[in-house]
């Protein structure tokens, strides 16, 4: 079976990562993982199978004790999160990740550090989040914290995507959006692969996570449980049933 | 009474001024780092010492060794931020770790001085013309008048860049959410030096406004102004610089009053029961920004 799309280099991958927060129990245990370009890698589990853990160690925020992380092949374990920027690869996490008391376009600004004296970038950057989000616009003179949940929400999303990154990690992306509009959100991001963004979408909304994913990781207690291709979930009676007791949703044959 | 009052007024913008420089430092050095800097004193202190040696072995006067203190306490704090810091990145209970480093420095500072200039009292013998001023009915000391204008200086020209420039504007967000300036691409290594390296060159310049302001400063008094400077950073809110510089104005004011209306000995009291009176009534002090872990 050839498929230019799954045997290209990965950018981004665990290698047999462990990872633990305090002493010796291990969140992560051997967990592999691999990001193809130009696909939706989705992630999915029940609360507190390390999901999110697995992302923040993608992304440096935690060093694993045990593997290794690498991105376009080559391993960057123990980089610190601020050079994945430089990298092209944005993260939007699970936690609030705004600065309250600043503004919605300082918010934004700051997202621009790493091409801060670029003043037609930044600008750019800017102009692609509000048409993107245009209440993020409306709002821009206010401070982040004073905006809904759902909207902090989409200043997160139109910060990441202003800086055109090759590759987003999203952790919940549509907590806190209502439904219509969170629909919305999985519409758009399911366009992203076709503006050459590779998406990794770790998400509790089973059902359109692995609508819109082109391969699928389902972790449990830190491992990967099951992996594979969704046509390969679609083609395969037993899996099927596997992600329909999981999830409680059917990949169509 | 009266006019005792207005001298205590003016007093307590002065004094203030010089408590409001040392808690807007600290607050920033706890909120960028989360480290209690218990060495702040010293270096307050240390800037004191060098106004004092500039003038009396160079003949500087206290105005010039300002921006030289500032330069001087800027590196050294650069320097020690990479000396001490990434120690204790390394510890298993990071926590504690600084508070015993950051004690052990300041007891181990104050001996340096304590060394160098022996436990006596100093003062610097500089006087300005005219030697006093008059302010509205009083007269005030020049030397004090100008420490006051350069607190004043000092507390725009940091709130200004805190306020309307991008990299301040970085250094207040990483006070917000430390996690998320990383993941902004900003080099938290670099911006906490940075912070650091800030926080000690205003300490050094509040220690050049301390020996103008105060009559004696000497190897053992900073802690003196360390803990008036945790005080004013739990009053005006944790990692807040505008709260923590209302908030020494406010500490200035409320001592100098006290010695008019108390008696000494209730004066001296006055700002710990304003520390408890905060933190039972309001812990997140003057400012509603407080800072989340
Ligand atoms: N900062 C932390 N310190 C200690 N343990 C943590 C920390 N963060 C997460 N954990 C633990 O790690 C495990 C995995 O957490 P993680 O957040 O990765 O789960 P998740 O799959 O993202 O769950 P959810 O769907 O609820 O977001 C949990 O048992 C959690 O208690
Ligand atoms: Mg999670």
């Amino acid at each position: 079976m050839t498929n230019p799309a799954t045997d290209a280099r990965p950018v981004m991958e665990l290698r047999n990562v462990s990872v633990a927060y305090h002493g010796d129990i291990r969140i992560l245990q051997g967990l592999s993982l691999a990001v193809r370009p130009g696909q939706i890698t989705g992630i999915i589990g029940p609360n507190g199978a390390g999901k999110s853990t697995a992302l923040r160690t993608l992304y440096g925020l935690l060093k694993p004790i045990e593997g290794d992380v690498a991105v376009d092949g080559e391993v960057v374990t123990g980089m610190p999160p601020w050079r994945f920027i430089a990298k092209g690869i944005a993260l939007v996490p699970q936690n609030r990740s705004l600065f309250n008391d600043l503004s919605v376009e300082d918010n934004l600004r700051l997202a621009c550090w790493s091409f801060r004296r670029d003043k037609a970038r930044v600008n750019g950057a800017l102009e692609r989040a509000y048409a993107q989000f245009p209440i993020l616009h409306e709002r821009r003179k206010q401070p982040a914290g004073k905006m809904s949940g759902g909207q902090q929400r989409f200043l997160e999303l139109g910060r990441a995507l202003a800086l055109q990154p090759r590759v987003i990690l999203l952790d919940e992306p549509t907590a806190m959006i209502a439904p219509r509009l969170s629909a919305e959100i999985y519409e758009f991001i399911a366009t992203l692969p076709k503006q050459g963004i590779t998406v990794v979408l770790v998400d509790q909304n089973v059902r359109q996570c692995v609508r819109i994913s082109d391969h699928l990781y389902v972790l449990e207690l830190g491992q990967n449980k099951v992996d594979g291709a969704k046509q390969d979930f679609a083609q395969d009676e037993q899996l099927r049933t596997l992600i329909a007791e999981w999830v409680d949703y059917r990949i169509d044959a | 009474m009266e006019t005792l009052v207005i001298i205590g007024i003016v007093n307590g913008l002065i004094v203030g001024g010089v408590y409001a420089l040392i808690g807007m430092s600290l607050t920033l050095l706890y909120g960028v780092l989360r480290v209690v800097n218990f060495a702040h004193g010293e270096f307050v202190i240390g800037g004191s010492f060098l106004a004092y040696v500039l003038f009396n072995t160079f003949g500087i006067p206290p105005l010039a060794a300002l921006p030289i203190a500032a330069i001087s306490f800027f590196g050294l704090g650069y320097v020690a931020y990479f000396l001490l810091i990434p120690r204790l990145a390394r510890s298993d209970d990071p926590e504690s770790m600084s508070f015993l480093m950051m004690y052990g420095l300041s007891i181990a500072l104050a001996a340096f001085m304590l060394v160098l200039f022996e436990a006596d009292s100093r003062s610097i013998d500089y006087s300005f013309t005219p030697i006093s001023m008059k302010v509205g009915p009083v007269y005030v000391a020049t030397a004090r008048v100008v420490a006051l204008g350069v607190t004043l200086v000092v507390a725009a020209g940091v709130s200004a860049f805190l306020f309307l420039t991008l990299p301040g504007k970085a250094l207040r967000a990483a006070i917000m959410n430390r996690e998320a300036i990383q993941i902004m691409g900003v080099d938290i290594v670099k911006l906490s030096a940075f912070a650091f390296a800030l926080a000690t060159g205003i300490a050094g310049i509040t220690g050049v406004l301390v020996a103008l302001v105060f009559p004696a400063f000497n190897a053992f008094s900073g802690p003196e102004y360390a803990i008036i400077g945790f005080i004013v950073v739990v009053l005006g809110g944790l990692g807040n610089p505008l709260g923590a510089l209302a908030a020494g104005v406010f500490y200035g004011l409320a001592e100098q009053l006290a010695t008019v209306f108390l008696p000494q000995a209730m004066a001296q009291i006055v700002g710990f029961a304003l520390l408890v009176g905060t933190i039972l009534v309001r812990n997140a002090g003057f400012g509603r920004w407080r800072v989340s872990r």
